[in-house]
């Protein structure tokens, strides 16, 4: 069974805005799952149609078989959110706010704080699970509403920018945390995000929007070779022999795009027959950085894509 | 009750006595109506002239349950049992209110409502717990109101009359009957508001404009409803509760996350 399907989905509202535009997308149990796009591209819009929030104008989508728009209380028993609209009350405590959550979940009041205070330790707030949620910066209130995302053990969680207003640590603690969850519980993990360095390091899968519609999905190496099969040689040198096709990104750095590493060795040979010394040498493929930027690059000269 | 839907009960509960502006609000009209208002009338009484000829007339001409020799007995027994009903009525009314208006709005203010709709509650069960939540408050501030304005009338009627006076049975009927009705239609109809509210203030402001006619039209006529019997007041008690029972049926039916989250 599928984790998350999407068919034909699109979303328009009442004011004529296509939030969302016929996009339909596929995901295997246990993935993580980048939906990567600019503010308003539609990704928060994607997650809300995916529990039930919104009903889709046009298509069809799934959870783990389940329709959200017709069952979405049977769809919200195994999932888990965490988005900045949705927050917590002010007046609990952090482990007040777990047990009530837990509780509305079903579970038994005894039982939610056990599993809240094992995950507010997991995610360093044991300190401050006493501390009124108005006391809490907004790196603390992001951290224990993936707690209470994760309270229920659901097996399907979106987060839509989970670490905006994190210390780069604290980032990196809930990048690992999420990895973790992905390898060891199997839990799917739909993550809409703008930090695409972070997004490259845990994600197996993405996918690009850009005003609602989907522009690329697949791995890294599949983007890579949908937008360029070659690589960057970046050499840095005294000087670039004469007639060779290069880049002079820095004084003494060239970078020259070639199909594979195969064609280092001429290149460097070409420079120390032209009597340059040769400093280093790194191939690189393109980041999922300069995928996206190159992808919303081409949308923007041409949305039509014709 | 589901358990789930307790927790959320217990927790605008808790939510709305940690709010100290809210909570003044909220004993603010049950003050004046059984403890104001029951203490000035009898302050008329005990300093008003002992020949009240006119007021004599006035009270043979009313089909009181039981005539005193005492006038100031039988105006004790008329302001007990038949102006305070009137005004305790408004008790319920916004007491729940107040804790309606709060109820999805106040959540939509403090952007907690998605959270809580990403639970495994249907919509229907999350608007019968706000409703539940508002309704034993409602409950709850009318019944201690009740016993407050009974203690001030009856230290009252002892301090000025000498004797206690026992209320009519119609205040079973108010109490039991038509107070939870016209606190459920109350709440259902600010409850509904207060989902389509942009904030609390919103949604209160919407209240008293839909409420304050229903409150005119009501308390207008509920001394002449309590003069004419206790059938009268138990058809009028019927047709609340029927009317509580089927705003509250449809209400259920017309939400949705999308119109709840509309921004």
């Amino acid at each position: 069974m599928k984790a998350v399907m999407l068919d034909h989905v699109s979303k328009i509202y009442a004011d004529g805005k296509i939030a969302v535009d016929s996009v339909s997308l596929c995901l295997e149990p246990g993935e993580i799952f980048g939906f990567l796009g600019p503010n308003g591209a539609g990704k928060t819009t994607t997650v809300k149609l995916l529990n039930g929030m919104l009903i889709p104008t046009q298509g069809t989508c799934t959870v783990f078989g389940i329709n959200p728009a017709v069952q979405p209380e049977k769809m919200h028993a195994f999932s888990g959110v965490v988005t900045e609209h949705a927050q917590m009350y002010d007046t609990l405590t952090g482990l007040q706010n777990l047990i009530f959550y837990g509780t509305v979940f079903g579970l038994g009041a005894s039982e939610s704080e056990k599993r809240g205070k094992k995950l507010l330790r997991e995610l360093e707030l044991t300190e401050a699970e006493n501390k009124k949620l108005s006391a809490y910066s907004t790196g603390m209130r992001q951290r224990l509403s993936l707690a209470r995302a994760l309270l229920h053990e659901p097996k399907i969680l979106f987060l839509d920018e989970p670490t905006s207003g994190l210390d780069p640590e604290s980032a990196k603690n809930v990048h690992a945390m999420i990895c973790r969850l992905a390898e060891e519980k199997g839990i799917t993990i739909f993550l809409c995000t703008h930090q695409l360095r972070y997004a490259e390091e845990i994600c197996t899968r993405y996918g690009l929007l850009a005003d609602g519609r989907l522009l690329a999905e697949g791995t890294l190496d599949a983007l890579r070779k949908r937008l360029c099969s070659g690589i960057t040689i970046c050499i840095e040198a005294d000087g670039a022999p004469k007639g060779l096709l290069c880049r002079q990104v820095r004084s003494s750095v060239f970078e020259v795009e070639a199909d594979s590493r195969d064609e280092i060795p001429e290149l460097v040979r070409r420079f120390v027959e032209a009597g340059k010394s040769v400093y280093q040498v790194s191939a690189t493929e393109p980041s999922l950085e300069n995928i996206y930027f190159a992808m919303t690059k081409m949308y923007a000269q041409n949305p039509s894509g014709d | 009750m589901d358990r789930r839907m307790a927790a959320i009960i217990k927790k605008d509960l808790r939510g709305i006595l940690a709010n100290r502006q809210m909570l003044c609000t909220l004993l603010a009209v049950p003050a004046v109506m059984t403890i104001i208002l029951p203490a000035v009338f009898l302050s008329i009484l005990h300093f008003a002239p002992e020949e009240m000829g006119d007021l004599e007339k006035l009270l043979e001409m009313l089909p009181l349950a039981e005539q005193d020799k005492d006038v100031q007995i039988n105006m004790i027994r008329l302001i007990l049992n038949y102006i305070l009903p009137v005004f305790f009525l408004m008790i319920p009314i916004m007491s729940s209110s107040v804790m309606a208006a709060a109820s999805f709005a106040g959540e939509k203010e403090k952007r907690t409502l998605e959270t809580l709709l990403y639970s495994p509650l249907s919509v229907k069960q999350i608007f019968t717990a706000k409703v539940a939540a508002s309704f034993f408050l409602s409950m709850s501030v009318s019944s201690v109101s009740f016993f407050a304005m009974l203690a001030v009338l009856e230290t009252g009627a002892r301090l000025t009359a000498g004797s206690f006076i026992m209320p009519d049975r119609k205040w079973l009927l108010v109490l039991l009957l038509i107070s939870p009705s016209i606190s459920l239609i109350a709440i259902t109809l600010t409850v509904r508001i207060s989902a389509k509210a942009k904030s609390v203030e919103a949604a209160q402001q919407g209240a008293v404009f839909l409420l304050l006619p229903v409150i005119l039209l009501l308390v207008g006529q509920f001394t002449g409803v309590l003069l004419v019997g206790t059938w009268l007041l138990c058809a009028v008690g019927a047709l609340c509760a029927g009317m509580a029972l089927w705003l509250l049926k449809r209400s259920m039916k017309g939400f949705r996350y999308e119109t709840l989250l509309k921004p």
